[in-house]
């Protein structure tokens, strides 16, 4: 299949690449723009280690195809640091001891900055709620739950 | 990455209008697929379940994101409409909070960001959440092709699992839903497995209509999903309450009616027991709405 010139917005920065259509985001983000943050696993929609953000909203980059997310706002985990400094998320997953194998952080971070950014003050349930697609199989939840609570009443 | 996880090759296509996507299915059908939100698509793509040669996306078509109400008509749902866009509409909240129940209760966040109402009526699960609320508010379908188009209820859409009435060169274009009538609210009440995509084990959608005393049932409705072929409504059931006081021993009996008339394949004794259970809760929760 002939490739097709693209134009993609990620982190704040326009780049060019030439993808074939059945490319998805994640292979091009991985393989062409040396972003590994986003994790594939599953490759079935359920895992959420490849979340990223489009336009501020959480999505699977490994159902979604790079030529399809022209046009629009591609946030991964490499462009949520500013200025060397941490985003207020991943200093609390830090503080809170939220990594452990790490497979899964950058999906969690970002689906959690997507539900902090529509609610800035949600609940336990609300947070559960929200990141139930996202799976941590060191099973570190609860410390997740507390470092995104943490970040959202902004506590050290 | 591994060659198993990757999409297989196709041929694209962005068109941007619906006649053009209707010229391209008529030229490539069966050989081609409709993309919206690529959330079972890609997943069969991969899976080698299904292997289009083209794959023909809606999302360069405008307006087809749209949902859009009118006053004598209802609701039109497009078929790029997510399942959150359907989830945060505060006129579907406020008027069909049952229908966002339902699809709050769908997939997991990323996956109500891509998937479609559409879509997900068009890959017709059996346990589909939308069609049990849908089906209670008799909502149809309009289906285009590129000579024609018609409209049918959502009841004849689906014939078997996974199998729907679409013709290879039809587009389902919009999901009407009628106005509802006063007095009335609905409620959908479900169980889910527990696996990680929390698939549906039983649905159950009830919508209820009061005299204006609010002591009479004047239309009851019932759908279930996951429990038959197919989504169904529970005809029997729904003439038990009809015309009837709702009292405690009226709905019990059209709760085990309902029950009756599921055809579960797997498990069948508890999605049974669950539908009467749940069947029950919907209509005591939809008559709590309308007091």
């Amino acid at each position: 299949m002939k490739k097709q010139l693209i134009e993609l917005r990620v982190n704040g920065e326009s780049c060019e690449l030439a993808v074939e259509p059945q490319q998805t985001l994640l292979e091009v983000l991985r393989e062409d723009l040396g972003l590994t943050g986003a994790k594939e696993a599953c490759g079935t929609g359920e895992c959420g280690a490849c979340t990223v953000l489009i336009d501020g909203k959480p999505i699977l980059s490994c159902l979604t195809l790079a030529i399809e997310a022209q046009g629009k706002e591609i946030t991964t985990i490499e462009g949520l640091a500013k200025a060397g400094e941490l985003h207020p998320l991943q200093k609390a997953f830090i503080q809170y001891g939220a990594i452990q194998c790490g497979y899964c952080t950058s999906g969690m971070i970002l689906n959690a900055k997507s539900i902090l950014d529509e609610n800035p003050k949600p609940s336990r349930d609300e947070i559960l709620k929200g990141l139930e697609g996202n799976l941590c199989r060191c099973t570190g939840y609860n410390k997740i739950i507390e470092a995104v609570m943490a970040a959202s009443t902004g506590k050290d | 990455m591994e060659e198993g996880m990757r999409i297989p090759k196709f041929e694209y296509f962005r068109p941007s209008l619906i006649e053009d996507a209707s010229s391209l299915l008529y030229k490539y059908k069966p050989e081609a697929k409709l993309l919206a939100g690529g959330t079972d698509l890609f997943v069969k793509m991969k899976k080698k379940q299904v292997l289009p040669r083209v794959v023909i996306s809606l999302k360069g078509i405008h307006k087809l994101d749209k949902i859009e109400w009118d006053d004598k008509e209802g609701f039109k749902i497009g078929p790029l409409v997510t399942h959150e866009a359907l989830v945060n509409h505060p006129m579907i909240r406020e008027k069909f909070d049952f229908l966002s129940d339902a699809c709050f209760k769908i997939g997991t966040r990323q996956v109500r960001n891509m998937g479609t109402l559409v879509g997900n009526l068009c890959n017709a699960s059996p346990s589909s959440d939308a069609s049990a609320p849908l089906l209670v508010l008799e909502a149809k379908l309009k289906l285009v092709h590129l000579y024609g188009e018609r409209i049918i209820p959502l009841q004849e859409f689906f014939i078997g699992p996974f199998q729907t009435v679409l013709d290879p060169q039809e587009i389902v274009v919009e999901v009407q839903i009628p106005k509802l009538a006063p007095r009335t609210a609905g409620s959908y009440q479900y169980l889910h497995k527990a696996s990680c995509v929390g698939e549906t084990l039983v649905g159950a959608a009830v919508l209820l209509t009061m005299d204006p005393k609010g002591s009479t049932c004047q239309e009851a409705r019932i759908g279930l999903s996951s429990v038959s072929s197919t989504p169904i409504r529970a005809r029997a059931a729904e003439r038990i309450l009809k015309g009837k006081r709702l009292e405690e021993k009226i709905i019990n009996e059209a709760a085990q009616v309902a029950s009756d008339e599921t055809q579960p394949r797997s498990r069948p004794w508890y999605r049974r027991e669950m539908s009467r259970v749940l069947v029950e809760r919907a209509i005591l929760q939809a008559m709590e709405k309308i007091r």
